[in-house]
């Protein structure tokens, strides 16, 4: 793997060599402690060092609002929704963030490989960035280290002068290609941080608790301090649920069919329209998302679904954790399924 | 996990096509039925139980279950209730009117697999919609199947739909045809009460008779605990069930169960798979 030493003041001009060959997307500081994916106008606003982005770049690949088709009435005509094709470099992604892209790249090619999100996604390069795991990270527990860089062409981790830049890819060395300020490699001197907030168990074993995890006490309990609001759908990197409507204009003769991010925490999204809804109450919600995260795609995958950013925690209304459900979980686990006397086990000895 | 993006051939998964309504018949004050007709004459293509998206530009889509027979050539058949703003406007159309039509989606019945059996039809309400054309299938290839016992149940008298193929079943010597609705009026004659009473007078070969469910979600458990009673082995019955497919291409999230998306692994389910799956019924 190739090497490159990149100190913070050459970095906007590093940018703007990757302005160059595609558009380039990157962290921004949006407010007084929140960061978003916005395209780079200029390279100085970039923000590499960040905990979070409120939403990760997947709204690139599956727009909060999208059209999938214009029509108009009169004549009964409609044509499909525009894909602009670009080059697209994303810059400063956290390595949780690339995974849930890998994810959704999964949801999107098995099956009925869909052309909406498949064009959007061809045609990325992605820089990945280092970071110091806050409070709220936990993907080393979903089986993602701290420095895991697969999906990424470069990865820049940081250390006393600047980052250290790895080429990971063929894609990343011509990315870098033609830079003329990159130096040798100096030896990495990056915090030895740790992930904090953890998962009792670790991913492997969540299949175990998994099985069990239906009657769990948890879904009641958590129901009583969740408000339905959907946030953690709304940002989690690997939620892709969708609903699609159709608005006219002010000609009431054309028109657009949409779609738009939907999430299972909301009221009436498993309801039908003869007036029954499958999963009417919060804690059949909450349950129904989680085993969305660890159980439903993981057990086809084998790895969970859930990348551990903390999003849905850090940005809950109600204060409602995933590592506090997950570890509630494992402890009913434990309780109810491992402590158990062996009474089998005796039986099986007398006779 | 990590997916060779670029090797992934994508499809188009969205646009309808413009179809012609070709007749139109009310049955019920909210149910009519609407023969439909693709481009050029062009066939569906679907299995007996599978359904459509079907879209109107202004109003959305809705998924709607086909109830003609794949052995019928040249259009197909929906039958749709009034329930909300798409289902009424469609309502309202007529002879010469177009509508979206996307699909067939889904997993209708196995009729292959059912071959040389005899055929149990359970349905209740609406229900009986997709299964009119796993009957007229079932008609269609009679030499092919055994007895075709069908067990049809309403509300009331007014709420009985397909008038037409109900005369026909009850005149046909190869049907064994059974109606019941849950509440009478004084000029009905047949049976009151709810489908789960026209079960245990039944006479059925056992291992030889394929059961084919479909009704409102509350019908299932009771059907199911009479079939039980009957001592119908659970892989003779298949049964459909109702969500909100959204997308029809397993993608939007609506319609899943567990790790099972029912636009995709259904409506038909066969109920062995089925009876595990926490929320199903």
């Amino acid at each position: 793997m190739k090497k490159y030493q990149l100190n913070n003041k050459q970095l906007p001009s590093f940018i703007d060599h990757l302005k160059k060959q595609g558009t380039v997307f990157a962290p921004h500081k949006k407010g007084d402690t929140s960061y978003s994916f916005e395209k780079v106008e200029n390279p100085n606003s970039v923000v590499l060092d960040y905990n979070r982005t409120l939403n990760s770049v997947k709204k690139y690949f599956l727009p909060p609002r999208e059209h999938l088709l214009s029509f108009s009435k009169t004549d009964n005509s409609f044509r499909k929704g525009s894909f602009k094709n670009e080059k697209k470099i994303f810059l400063g992604v956290h390595s949780y963030d690339m995974k849930a892209v890998l994810k959704l790249d999964y949801n999107f090619s098995q099956g009925n490989p869909e052309e909406n999100y498949l064009q959007r996604r061809k045609d990325s390069s992605f820089i990945g960035v280092s970071f110091i795991p806050d409070e709220f990270h936990f993907s080393q527990s979903v089986g993602i280290p701290l420095h895991d860089t697969e999906g990424f062409d470069i990865y820049l981790e940081q250390n006393s002068d600047g980052y250290t830049v790895k080429i990971i890819t063929e894609k990343g060395e011509k990315l870098i290609d033609g830079f003329d300020r990159v130096s040798k490699a100096k030896d990495i001197s990056s915090n030895h941080v740790q992930f904090q907030n953890k998962l009792k168990y670790n991913y492997n074993r969540l299949p175990e608790v998994f099985e069990q995890s239906w009657n769990a006490a948890v879904w009641e309990e958590v129901s009583k301090k969740c408000v339905g609001c959907g946030t953690c759908n709304l940002v989690c990197p690997t939620c892709y649920c969708f609903d699609v409507e159709d608005n006219l204009d002010l000609s009431l003769q054309t028109g657009t069919r949409d779609r738009s991010w939907d999430g299972c925490m909301l009221n009436g999204f498993a309801a039908v329209a003869g007036g029954e809804n499958f999963r009417e109450t919060l804690a059949e919600r909450q349950r129904h998302r989680v085993h969305r995260k660890f159980k439903y795609i993981s057990d086809i995958t084998g790895e969970p679904w859930c990348v551990g950013c903390g999003r849905c925690t850090a940005y809950c209304t109600a204060g409602i954790s995933i590592v506090e459900i997950v570890n509630q979980l494992c402890d009913e686990y434990e309780q109810n399924y491992l402590n158990r006397p062996a009474v089998v086990g005796l039986n099986a000895e007398r006779l | 996990m990590s997916i060779a993006i670029s090797d992934v051939k994508s499809q188009e998964l969205y646009c309808p096509e413009i179809a012609k309504i070709t007749a139109v018949k009310r049955f019920t004050e909210k149910e009519k039925w609407f023969d439909i007709e693709l481009p050029g004459g062009r066939s569906l293509g679907h299995q007996p139980g599978q359904f459509v998206q079907v879209s109107l530009f202004g109003a959305g889509e809705a998924p709607i279950s086909v109830t003609s027979s794949p052995t019928k050539k040249g259009s197909f058949e929906l039958c749709i209730r009034e329930v909300g703003m798409l289902t009424k406007l469609l309502h309202k159309l007529d002879v010469g009117s177009t509508v979206g039509i996307r699909g067939p989606y889904g997993k209708g019945f196995d009729v292959k697999s059912f071959k040389g059996k005899d055929i149990l039809i359970i349905g209740g309400g609406i229900g009986i919609v997709p299964l009119r054309s796993l009957i007229n299938y079932v008609i269609d290839n009679r030499k092919d199947y055994g007895r075709l016992i069908i067990l049809y149940g309403a509300k009331n008298p007014d709420e009985l739909l397909y008038p037409d193929d109900l005369k026909l079943w009850k005149k046909s010597n190869d049907i064994e045809y059974h109606i019941t609705v849950d509440q009478g009026t004084p000029e009905w004659k047949g049976n009151t009460g709810v489908i789960t009473t026209l079960i245990p007078g039944l006479d059925l070969d056992l291992p030889n008779t394929i059961t084919a469910v479909v009704g409102p979600p509350i019908m299932y458990k009771f059907v199911l605990m009479s079939l039980k009673t009957k001592r119908i082995p659970d892989e003779n019955i298949y049964l459909s069930l109702e969500r909100r497919m959204k997308c029809g291409v397993g993608k939007c999230g609506h319609c899943q169960i567990n790790h099972s998306y029912v636009c995709q692994d259904g409506p038909v389910y066969h109920y062995p798979e089925l009876k595990h799956l926490q929320e199903a019924i």
